[in-house]
């Protein structure tokens, strides 16, 4: 009596010949799963209680807990729709024997098996063996065109041999679920689109209204807080973080970074402009196809970092791309730089931006700006037509 | 002293760029809907209206709705777009309705002071990427040049010119030096930019605004 306590619980297993009913009654009673059959068999033949009893557990018995790391869909060894297709096709053969035959011909059961047959192998392919990886889509395919052409034929010849009344009836009905059988992937597959799209809608106009709301709120305040802080100071420099963070968020079309000369550009001077105290407006003209020049990229960056330290407040950024080459312009409004007087240690300008562009086929100038102040660097390189 | 009028839905914000403002400027009124916008502009007349982009009331049509629905008085009356998006096309619908020009809400106010005293001088402002966008959507990176003067869906070679250079950050002040002209003609250059960004019907500007409900 001991064992009963640690008697294995009642589930269903994974591996399957039909249900896992029978499998699972027979670990967990500890006799022989034929034995099981056995006996269900003979209550089946004896009045049909095994059939019940059978399908009384199916539904009622749950399926093995899976292990916690492997997806395991059930897998069923039974080829159930093929057998339903077969005894459908056994059924019409009858049918037609019987309608070619002299006696007088029994139409009506044998259709109706017909129909039951036939979509339940339909039936079964559609919702069970689409989990299952043993099943392939081609099997279904052959179920299914199986199936419509046995419930045309059935139907049909039960219409040309003047069916009267019932049996006319369940001719149609045969015709009717062929064509149901025909189009019901599509119908399903339509469904779940339609279902999807609307979930999808659903999603966007609530991120449009939170796009609204928050354009109408945050932003402002935001913009409010930059305003009265005054451009360079702390508190306006996160603000302006924040904002554009907010902003990438709010207006990014789900579409995927592209890591193109601006892009890349006004990720640096985001950067940078959370190290220092300044503000780097950039300005991108013309249609950037290619991908973000090494040599371009890290030179502006430099000159970014070189303004952003030495001159802060104010830095434009301009950028340039034609068919035939790519100009960046960096600005500020420091005190502005002499080369010749630059000492050798300082590597920044010499090396980093003049240094890296004509390694790179390219220029680089740096020029007192046109006012009394301030630094440009200008970045130029010619495209290459590959 | 110049006369101005405030259109911005926030209070808060009206209040507080109220306070940043430079103290020669006298505000004559705040409004915070399209209608509100136009009734005030109509009763006040200042010289400069700053107007919000992004407005409720009346249409939908926002900023470029007070500016239509303030046609008659576009000879005494200048509007200045303010803009809490940086991005040229919110702007441009603006510019079309007959702003002459537009700051981002970010500015200081001291920089909001600046640029509405050029407006009431009759001079258009243009920020960097404002002259940025002028230059993409006229074409200019492509090669495209007016040949004549008066040509409205192209830029000439010296207002093309003018642009990069405030694009690239320089003040008029700066434009003028780095191309030995004076402020004056740099001014008439923006202002002929201005006209054409108002007049032209090239696609890329007519199709900004007509996505955006504002011709």
């Amino acid at each position: 009596m001991t064992t009963a306590s640690i008697r294995p619980p009642l589930a269903r297993p994974r591996r399957a010949v039909l249900g896992g009913v029978a499998a699972g009654l027979a670990i967990h009673l500890r006799v022989p799963v034929t034995g099981v059959r056995v006996v269900l068999v003979c209550l089946t033949v004896a009045g049909g209680a095994g059939a019940l009893f059978y399908i009384w557990l199916w539904a009622l018995v749950p399926l093995e807990p899976q292990a916690a790391s492997t997806v395991a869909p059930v897998w069923r060894r039974a080829p159930v729709a093929i057998v339903l297709v077969a005894l459908a096709s056994a059924s019409v053969i009858t049918e037609l024997a019987g309608l070619t035959g002299n006696s007088d011909p029994v139409v009506g059961p044998i259709l109706v098996f017909t129909i039951l047959a036939a979509g339940g192998a339909v039936a079964w392919s559609l919702t069970m063996d689409v989990a299952d990886p043993h099943r392939s889509q081609a099997s279904a395919t052959a179920v299914r065109s199986a199936a419509t052409f046995l419930l045309l034929l059935g139907g049909i010849a039960a219409l040309l041999s003047h069916a009267q009344g019932f049996d006319a009836v369940l001719g149609l009905l045969a015709i009717v679920v062929a064509v149901a059988v025909l189009v019901a992937p599509r119908v399903v597959a339509l469904w779940s689109n339609l279902m999807s799209e609307r979930a999808a809608r659903v999603r966007q106009e609530q991120r449009a209204e939170i796009a609204a709301h928050l354009h109408d709120s945050v932003l402002q305040t935001l913009a409010l807080i930059q305003t009265r802080a005054g451009a360079s100071t702390e508190v306006a420099r996160i603000a302006r973080a924040q904002e554009r963070e907010l902003r990438d968020w709010l207006f990014a079309e789900d579409q995927p970074a592209r890591s193109d000369l601006p892009t890349e550009l006004r990720e640096i001077a985001a950067a940078i402009e959370l190290d220092f105290a300044v503000r780097i407006e950039v300005v991108t003209v013309g249609e950037t196809t290619q991908l973000a020049t090494t040599a371009v990229v890290g030179a502006a960056r430099e000159a970014m970092l070189n303004a952003a330290r030495h001159a802060g407040g104010d830095v434009a950024v301009y950028v340039e791309t034609t068919a035939s080459s790519i100009d960046v312009f960096v600005r500020d409004r420091g005190v502005g730089v002499d080369m010749a007087s630059l000492p050798d240690d300082r590597l920044g300008i010499r090396e980093s931006i003049v240094g890296r562009m004509s390694r790179a086929g390219g220029a680089a100038t740096v020029t007192a700006g046109a006012g009394v102040r301030g630094t440009e660097v200008h970045l130029h390189l010619a495209r290459d037509h590959d | 002293m110049t006369s101005l009028v405030i259109v911005d839905d926030h209070s808060i914000f009206r209040s507080g760029l109220r306070a940043e403002l430079d103290p020669e400027l006298t505000v004559l009124g705040e409004a915070g809907t399209v209608d509100e916008a136009i009734a005030l502009i109509a009763a006040e007349l200042p010289e400069v209206v700053l107007l919000d982009v992004h407005l409720p009331g009346a249409a939908g049509g926002g900023g470029a709705e007070v500016i239509r629905g303030s046609a008659g008085l576009l000879g005494t009356v200048r509007f200045l777009a303010l803009s809490v998006s940086d991005s040229a096309e919110d702007v441009v619908g603006v510019i079309r309705a007959g702003a002459r020009g537009y700051i981002t809400k970010g500015s200081s106010g001291a920089e909001v002071s600046a640029a509405v005293a050029a407006v009431a001088a009759g001079d258009a402002v243009f920020s960097p990427r404002l002259a940025g966008f002028v230059l993409d959507a006229f074409g200019a990176v492509t090669g495209e040049r007016a040949d004549q003067p008066d040509e409205l869906d192209r830029l000439s070679a010296r207002e093309q010119e003018v642009m990069r250079l405030i694009a690239r950050g320089f003040a008029y002040k700066e434009v003028a030096s780095e191309l030995f002209i004076s402020v004056k003609t740099v001014e008439t250059h923006v202002s002929a930019v201005l006209r054409k960004l108002q007049l032209s019907s090239r696609h890329e500007l007519t199709a900004w605004a007509q996505q955006r409900k504002l011709l």
